[in-house]
């Protein structure tokens, strides 16, 4: 069982053997399954997984944003102490936006293209508090200074302006009614490098002034093992490796992390062969019975692929989802 | 790949309905002799019955000996046949009965019969045209679409320009000018005047395939254009001229019976669309006939549905966020 | 604004294009029309014949070129040639009576058809599962399938004849003086079919033009922001779904007008309503070339002109038209 069940009173944002997925004709498509996390105030985590692993699945569920055939199977999400796993839509509009909210993956397509985008900072802010527009737009001048967007860009269009800036203008976004938990989903994904670092930065700025939590969800390890607190990694719709970051990734455990950690190259030290891992994930219609990795482990050894091995804890804090060596 | 499209064309409801729908008219139409009580055109039906049949005794009329042993005789022989004719005149303007399901037109020919007669003219024209009008607007469209440059700026100009000018008025004009008349110039002056449409449709898609990456590949690997352009572009886009297919033979059928309604067509061709130009000019809808002027319209709207079911259902196939779940 | 520029560019091209068709097709059809009609029509006055030369342009002194020049001026000046089949008005004169009967009817039909098609299409989208839209759509893209014109014979039969509800034909009643309250009535009265007709077979069209648009634009990233901050499901469906999907409605909207008008006409011709349809049947039936054509050149320009009007809706809808000058 999982090592993680109990309730850490100071956790803000939680998940409790999280099973979530689409449903297909084929079958269920398990996405998240049986993901557990607990994130405190303040707190920056990680998840790290390549593509398909289920990383911005989970965001959309914590986010009780599932549509059509996107559904929750089982566990618990849990805000502040209270179960909204399966609250109704009136309770989660009001957590909306208002208590967590979220950077979208791409901004190119995730703000409207026919409205200003000073009325689409407002309108979230008018939906739910009781004000004027004199004090949403005030509000929106507000943040858009903090993420560096002149404030003659109030009533442009999306269009009018370049890549880095719109990811900006949805950071800014996500600031506005001054949530305790803010998810990034790939924000960087599509910005060169020099911009990224610039996003980055911001949002490292805004954290120490305004003390929200942070889920930050992203395919590149590389960018998450400086800024984050505590890292996550995910494969095939499992969490395989948790704890502190400077712990994971001085001593990954777990194979997958560790292939992760060799694929990318450090700026000093010796010239290294570079490593990666082949193969690739399993279906998550019908996943194999046993470690998931098991096809793609180098390290792997009889009894693996049986049973699936739970999140142990293999140092203080520190968890993986393998017997190891 | 057809296969694939075979098996998710057939296993949509709506297209099978329509499939289905269509094969009905094309066996009444094949049938058409078969199970035509009447000749459709004739307004009488004639019996003859042989009463008697009187030989005479031969007579010979020359006689040659080619050798000793071959004879050889022409005779002459008559036969005098009795017979009986019984024309009956069938009813002007009847009312269905048991012997006519839909009535009489106003010169006595059976309306059921040029019902299912007409299913070949108007089947037949339809397909027809929409076969001509999707082949040229293919060629235009890949032309257009591949080469692109002043090849294309001019098609297209040329599109644009004929798809705002009204293609009726124009196809009504031409037909007043053509004294032939006939299902031939028809067939012709709805193909000349409908390609417009789908040639901007389909255009649009191959540039947008032009582009993507795997003909790209294709044609930096030094491909010829015919291969790029019949083996990569084209299978990509089977479901557009499938749909576009259907499309104008919809509108062909609908077109044909236009412009025989207004009597720019053959009138002693009987179609669904001289039917209702006949009923027409006989006052059938004042005089309250509506077995005369009700079931062709019924048919091609059906087919028209046939139709428009199948494109519907390809758009489903072809764009998977308009699927049911 | 290249994009203005380039759409009156094209207008204006497009009308070239109409009016050399207008020239061309007579001089280009096989068989021989002119001499067809000449046989049939003995001892028709002089001026007749010399219509009939002149919109075939048998008067072969003149060069083809200069005999092109001389209908375009002639086209200008609003010379369109006299009426065979109502010798000896001139077609000016009987395009000016019709065409404020078509453009009320057709104007007011296709706006209403427009409306009503687009707010179902957007009902129907959004409540995407619900019984009504799935009977809806199913229902429509049957009507869509009659023929326009039939559908008319159909509303007469069924409301003029049957059940005597509305008369069958004209504009207004012939016991009617014009002007005043009882002329307008009248007028409205021998309307409703014919609107009806149109309205009903365009309805189609847009509705589902308008729920395909919908559909695609509802599986868009911002809808999701959307709904991420908790707004009002209205505010979505109107302002972040509905104005984006009503763009290319617009543009198929000016697309299709050609087909539009070409339904109006016939259910001008069905209904013996006294507008350019009608003009054109009876034009087409008495042989009347000098009126077909006049007719094709006015239906074009209406439609060229309505189809700029479209574009220029666009331009003032769609913020990134306005400046990328596409």
């Amino acid at each position: 069982m999982s090592a993680m069940k109990e309730t850490l009173p100071e956790s803000i944002l939680e998940c409790q053997d999280l099973v979530a997925g689409y449903e297909l004709k084929a079958g269920f498509v398990r996405a998240v399954d049986g993901v557990s996390f607990a994130l405190k105030r303040g707190e920056f985590l990680g998840i790290a997984g390549e593509s398909g692993c289920g990383k911005t699945t989970l965001a959309y569920a914590v986010m009780r944003l599932f549509r059509d055939n996107a559904k929750i199977k089982s566990g618990k999400i849990l805000f502040g102490g209270k179960d909204i796993t399966h609250a109704p839509e009136e309770e989660i509009k009001k957590l909306r936006w208002e208590h967590i909210s979220m950077v979208f993956q791409s901004a190119m397509n995730a703000l409207n293209p026919v409205l200003q985008i000073g009325e689409q900072l407002t309108d979230g802010w008018l939906a739910h508090k009781r004000g004027e527009v004199r004090e949403a737009k005030a509000r929106a001048l507000e943040v858009l200074k903090l993420v560096d967007i002149p404030e003659d860009r109030y009533n442009a269009y999306p269009h009018q302006l370049s890549g880095g800036m719109k990811q900006r203008v949805m950071i800014a976004m996500a600031l506005m009614l001054q949530p305790e938990v803010i998810i990034l989903d790939e924000p960087t994904t599509a910005l060169d490098v020099v911009v990224q670092r610039t996003i980055i930065e911001k949002i490292q700025e805004l954290r120490k002034t305004f003390r929200f939590s942070v889920i930050f969800i992203t395919h590149d390890l590389s960018l998450l093992v400086e800024i984050s607190d505590l890292l996550a990694i995910m494969y095939a719709g499992k969490i395989v490796e948790y704890g502190p970051a400077s712990e994971v990734f001085y001593n990954p455990v777990h194979p997958y992390t560790r292939g992760l950690m060799a694929s990318f190259p450090t700026l000093s030290g010796p010239i290294v062969r570079m490593g990666g891992i082949e193969g690739k994930p399993p279906d998550l219609i019908d996943p194999p019975s046993g470690c998931r990795f098991y096809p793609r482990c180098p390290d792997r050894h009889d009894g693996c692929d049986r049973d699936t091995p739970p999140l142990r804890q293999v140092r203080p804090g520190h968890f993986a989802a393998c017997d190891g060596e | 790949m057809f296969k694939d499209i075979g098996k998710l064309f057939l296993g949509n409801k709506k297209a099978l309905f329509g499939l289905l729908l269509l094969l009905f008219f094309a066996l009444v139409g094949l049938l058409a002799p078969v199970i035509a009580p009447y000749d459709p055109k004739s307004n009488r039906v004639e019996t003859i019955t042989v009463l008697s049949e009187e030989r005479d005794r031969s007579r010979t009329i020359s006689r040659e000996d080619l050798d000793p042993s071959t004879e050889k005789k022409v005779y002459s022989q008559s036969v005098t046949t009795t017979y009986e004719r019984i024309t009956k005149k069938l009813p002007l303007k009847g009312k269905p009965s048991s012997a006519h399901l839909l009535g009489t037109t106003h010169s006595g020919q059976d309306i059921f019969s040029q019902l299912i007669w007409g299913t070949r003219v108007s089947l037949t024209v339809g397909l027809v045209t929409g076969l001509f009008t999707t082949v040229l607007s293919l060629c235009l469209a890949l032309i257009a679409g591949y080469f692109g440059g002043l090849v294309d700026d001019v098609i297209s100009l040329f599109t644009n320009v004929f798809l705002v000018i009204p293609s009726l008025p124009l196809m009504i004009v031409i037909a007043a000018y053509v004294t032939v008349r006939g299902v031939i110039p028809i067939i012709l002056i709805l193909g000349l005047t409908s390609w417009p449409w789908p040639t901007r449709v389909l255009r649009s898609q191959v540039v947008s395939l032009k582009n993507r990456d795997f003909v790209r590949v294709s044609k930096s690997l030094g491909e010829k254009p015919s291969y790029v352009v019949f083996r990569e572009i084209l299978p990509n886009m089977i479901s557009l001229v499938m749909a576009s297919f259907f499309s104008s033979t919809m509108a062909a059928i609908i077109g044909e019976a236009t412009l025989e309604f207004i009597g720019l067509g053959n009138v002693s061709v009987v179609s669904w669309g001289t039917m209702l130009y006949w009923a027409q000019a006989n006052g059938a809808l004042l005089a309250g006939f509506w077995w005369w002027f009700l079931p062709p319209g019924i048919c091609i709207a059906l087919i028209g549905t046939s139709f428009a079911l199948m494109n519907f259902a390809i758009d489903e196939i072809s764009n998977p966020k308009l699927r049911k779940r | 604004m290249k994009y203005f520029f380039r759409k009156i560019g094209l207008l204006l091209f497009a009308l070239f294009v109409a009016m050399t068709l207008n020239f061309f097709i007579p001089r280009m059809m096989p068989g021989d029309p002119a001499r067809e009609l000449i046989d049939r029509m003995q001892g028709i006055p002089p001026e007749a014949m010399e219509s009939i030369r002149i919109a075939f342009g048998l008067d072969t002194k003149d060069t083809l070129i200069v005999q092109y020049g001389k209908y375009l001026l002639n086209v200008l000046k609003g010379e369109l040639g006299i009426s065979l089949s109502r010798f000896p008005t001139p077609v000016r004169d009987v395009l000016k009576i019709a065409i404020p009967w078509t453009l009320g009817l057709m104007g007011f039909a296709t706006i209403l058809s427009f409306f009503i098609g687009t707010i179902l299409g957007i009902g129907a989208a959004w409540s995407r599962n619900k019984r009504w839209a799935t009977l809806t759509v199913g229902t429509f893209i049957f009507i869509r399938s009659f023929p326009y014109f039939w559908l008319g014979l159909l509303f007469i039969y069924f409301f003029g004849f049957r059940l005597q509800v509305f008369p069958i034909g004209n504009a207004y009643s012939f016991y009617v003086q014009k002007g005043g309250w009882d002329y307008f009535l009248s007028v409205l009265y021998h309307g409703f079919l014919p609107a009806l007709t149109i309205t009903v077979s365009s309805l189609g069209g847009w509705i589902l033009t308008m729920r395909n648009n919908m559909i695609n634009v509802l599986a868009e990233d911002y809808i999701t922001v959307a709904l991420a901050k908790g707004l009002p499901l209205r505010r979505i469906k109107n302002l972040y779904a509905a104005k984006n999907a009503m763009l290319p409605s617009i543009t198929s909207f000016a697309m299709s007008l050609g087909f539009v008008v070409g339904g109006g006409l016939l259910t001008e011709m069905v209904f013996a309503y006294p507008g350019v349809g009608l003009m054109l049947w009876q034009a087409v039936q008495a042989k009347d070339y000098a009126m077909m054509q006049a007719i094709f050149l006015f239906i074009s320009v209406a439609v060229l002109i309505a189809n700029f009007l479209a574009d220029l809706a666009i331009l003032l809808l769609d913020p990134r038209v306005r400046d990328s000058g596409r």
